[in-house]
């Protein structure tokens, strides 16, 4: 096989802003990966540092422990042997956030516990994805009128999918991490630019 | 040595403390010199929107209150009210309550019963305890649509009959749950690990236990023969034989005994319910629900209208739920709406005798005592 | 003879009056003679205290007790009527420790005073909440935030700046 060559001169004459998402690329440093993903098509698996850091994000996500009232009884269900969230790598549910990259908001948020949620949030490393479950933490749900209920828990923390139901099914659910990996699939500077696909 | 005591804080994000409560333990080294529970973390205010709901609007938040056990909680606000406006159920819709209301005792001992294990670290009971509530569920999502949180019964009698199909499967559940909880005895009754963490441990004498107003198979384990079933009894509980277990230990080794012992009895209601049940010709065919309430009265709900305005008066009504005594005062003013909603909820009663149950007890034995006396923080907090 | 009226024949000065609460007995009781009689209920076999309520009734509150005798298998309903400025009735904890947090919950959602109660907090919500949620004139359009302070006690205000994101 021929070893990969970089034309490195190309790179130097390239004076003007860039422009293009693969001018963009080149300035990020990311060129060689790119350049050889044009000359050895199909010989070798080429991709993005953002491709591999999701890919790996996504399939082993952790989720905190934090049931807060109806849907925690729904997420021990997801976790048990019939529905099995062990699928998508994420059977380890970690008691301290600390070891944590995805926030179930199981339930109604109270405004005793809001700023605790928050804090378990704040507690989490970076990066981290949270998922509002259910119609009580989405907008307050059956409780909104209530006086000691916040609507909605993307009131003091932001929240990647809301899922609907009261409590949604375990069916739900799994569609809603589904659509998260497909959200963290598209993070980053090559999604930004087009360049994930 | 000079030593000094130590705060711990425990929860109210806690994997052991079965939702948002939190317990403030005063050690002495291993020892808790005092636990006090801090409450409120739940805290919905679903007795302020029962006043500001319609009768029927309100039956939703009941189920929401114990969330494992939904079908109970229905029972005892619909009873309150029927008791209210004298209101007369169908036979075969009692009949169909009861089914469904033990089914659901045997869903909530098994999550229980689940629960317990894996906070004592043995994680095969929940695993094994979520497998048959799930077969459950099911027989709850043929009868109603929903798997945790029903609405299904109704003032007057319940939403729908049940589908065909329902009881070939319901008997096949019995049929199976009888030989799984063989399995769990074998599993976990003289489990040493498992005698050596709740032998002795949580104990609360008859006396102390009345005095603190515990009931429910918290009670029972004291060795007081008390079950609403029994003493008082309502739907057709009357007609129906079973016997209340009753266990002498006081310890929480007694109160897991009384659970397991529970669920064989529901078994047995359970079959006498479905061999005894009247046959009746469903008048219609409700669909979704939405039918008996508006027109056509069917077998199992007469004619009942939307807007609902029982006499002025107030109402004590008192059942046994899974988790013990759960009662509704409802006053009514003659509105649409209920004056006032008070929730007697089991798991509120039964959580006041844990400061006294663990002084001088370690941290795991408080989770030990705690996991057997069943709470859920939505019927604690309200 | 039921359980009322066996009362009011034992004590005939803290009766007020004898009714039916939907079949359970039920007698209303003197504010004053609370302790007394609560006292002489338990000594008629009424051991398990089931339930304290709080009602506001707009000009005045009422506090019902219900109790059910294990010997007996009978029910009965005590209730006290209480001004409406400044309710405040006999704690019952001397008698049934079951009635200690029953206390504090009415105490915390309705706002009834109980006299000689040992801890006599809010329960359910925080501590500085403002008003009681199950009187009738609760103001519901305030709405109140709860903020952890250095020492994690739990503060409440109207201004929720702290809590909520900036939008």
């Amino acid at each position: 096989m021929d070893p990969v060559t970089i034309d490195t001169t190309k790179i130097k004459s390239i004076k003007r802003k860039p422009v293009t998402a693969l001018e963009k690329l080149e300035d990020t440093g990311l060129i060689s990966t790119v350049l050889a993903a044009r000359e050895r098509e199909g010989l070798i698996l080429l991709s993005t540092i953002d491709q591999v850091f999701n890919w790996a994000r996504l399939s082993s996500l952790w989720p905190v422990t934090s049931g807060l009232a109806c849907c925690a009884i729904e997420m021990m269900g997801v976790a048990m042997a019939h529905h099995d969230i062990a699928r998508f790598g994420m059977e380890i549910f970690r008691a301290s956030p600390r070891q944590a990259d995805l926030m179930f908001v199981a339930g109604t948020v109270t405004k005793r516990m809001a700023p605790r949620v928050k804090q378990l949030y704040e507690m989490m490393p970076d990066p981290k994805w949270v998922i509002a479950v259910g119609s009580c933490a989405s907008t307050g749900g059956p409780y909104h009128e209530s006086y000691s209920v916040l609507k909605g828990v993307d009131l003091i923390i932001p929240v990647d999918v809301y899922i609907p139901g009261c409590p949604p099914r375990p069916e739900a659910w799994l569609y809603a991490i589904i659509q998260l990996r497909e959200k963290i699939k598209n993070e980053g500077y090559g999604a930004k630019w087009g360049l994930n696909k | 040595m000079e030593t000094d005591e130590l705060i711990i804080n425990m929860g109210p994000v806690h994997p052991s403390t079965h939702g948002v409560l939190r317990f403030k333990l005063r050690m002495d080294g291993e020892i808790i010199k005092e636990c006090t529970p801090v409450l409120g973390y739940l805290h919905r205010g679903t007795e302020k929107l029962g006043e500001m709901k319609t009768y029927l609007q309100f039956i939703p938040y009941t189920d929401r209150l114990d969330y494992i056990s939904a079908m109970p909680n229905n029972y005892a606000f619909v009873k309150a009210v029927e008791e209210l406006a004298g209101i007369e159920v169908p036979l075969r819709a009692e009949y169909i309550r009861v089914i469904t209301m033990e089914l659901n005792r045997v869903v909530n001992h098994l999550v229980s019963i689940g629960s317990l294990l894996m906070d004592l670290g043995a994680a095969t009971m929940i695993m094994w305890g979520f497998r048959e509530r799930e077969n459950a569920l099911q027989l709850y999502e043929m009868l109603c649509g929903a798997r945790m949180t029903f609405n299904y019964i109704k003032p007057g009698g319940v939403r729908e009959d049940i589908p065909e199909g329902f009881i070939p499967k319901l008997n096949e559940f019995i049929k199976d749950m009888e030989k799984r909880i063989e399995d769990y005895e074998q599993l976990i009754n003289t489990n040493e690990i498992f005698m050596m963490r709740m032998k002795n441990i949580g104990v609360i004498s008859a006396e102390d236990a009345i005095n603190y107003g515990m009931t429910g198979p918290t009670l029972r384990g004291s060795g007081v023969n008390y079950d609403l079933r029994k003493v008082e009894p309502y739907s057709i509980y009357r007609d129906i034989d079973f016997k209340v277990c009753v266990r002498r230990e006081c310890d929480s080794y007694a109160r897991y005994m009384v659970r397991i012992d529970e669920m064989k009895e529901c078994l047995y209601i359970l079959r006498q319910v479905v061999d005894t049940m009247p046959e009746a010709k469903i008048v219609s065919n409700p669909k979704y629900g939405i039918a008996p309430m508006t027109g056509a009265p069917s077998a199992v709900m007469p004619y009942f209208p939307r807007i609902f305005t029982p006499p002025a008066g107030e109402v004590y009504s008192r059942i046994e739920a899974p988790k013990g005594e759960l009662g509704f005062y409802v006053v009514s003013d003659g509105t649409t709406k209920p004056y006032r909603v008070k929730i007697r909820s089991p798991s509120f009663c039964n959580l006041t005798a844990i400061p006294g149950m663990v002084v001088g007890l370690k941290i795991p034995d408080l989770i030990a005592a705690f996991g057997t006396i069943d709470v859920v923080l939505g019927d604690v907090d309200r | 003879m039921n359980p009322a009226e066996e009362l009011k024949q034992k004590l005939p000065s803290a009766v007020v009056s004898i009714g039916i609460q939907v079949n359970k007995p039920m007698a209303v009781i003197k504010k004053e003679e609370l302790l007394n009689a609560a006292q002489k209920v338990k000594e008629m076999g009424f051991d398990h205290l089931s339930v304290i309520t709080g009602i506001d009734y707009m000009d005045h509150f009422e506090v019902v007790y219900n109790f059910f005798s294990y010997a007996k298998k009978q029910n009965l309903a005590l209730k006290v009527i209480t001004d409406h400025e400044d309710p405040e009735v006999d704690s019952l904890t001397s008698l049934w420790k079951g009635a200690d947090w029953l206390e504090r919950e009415t105490y915390d959602l309705v706002g009834i005073k109980f006299i000689g109660h040992p801890n006599l907090v809010r329960i359910l919500l925080p501590d500085g909440w403002i008003g009681h949620p199950l009187r009738k004139d609760y103001d519901m359009d305030t709405e109140q935030f709860v903020t952890i302070g250095e020492g994690g006690e739990d503060i409440v205000s109207t201004d929720g700046s702290n809590l909520l994101r900036r939008k």
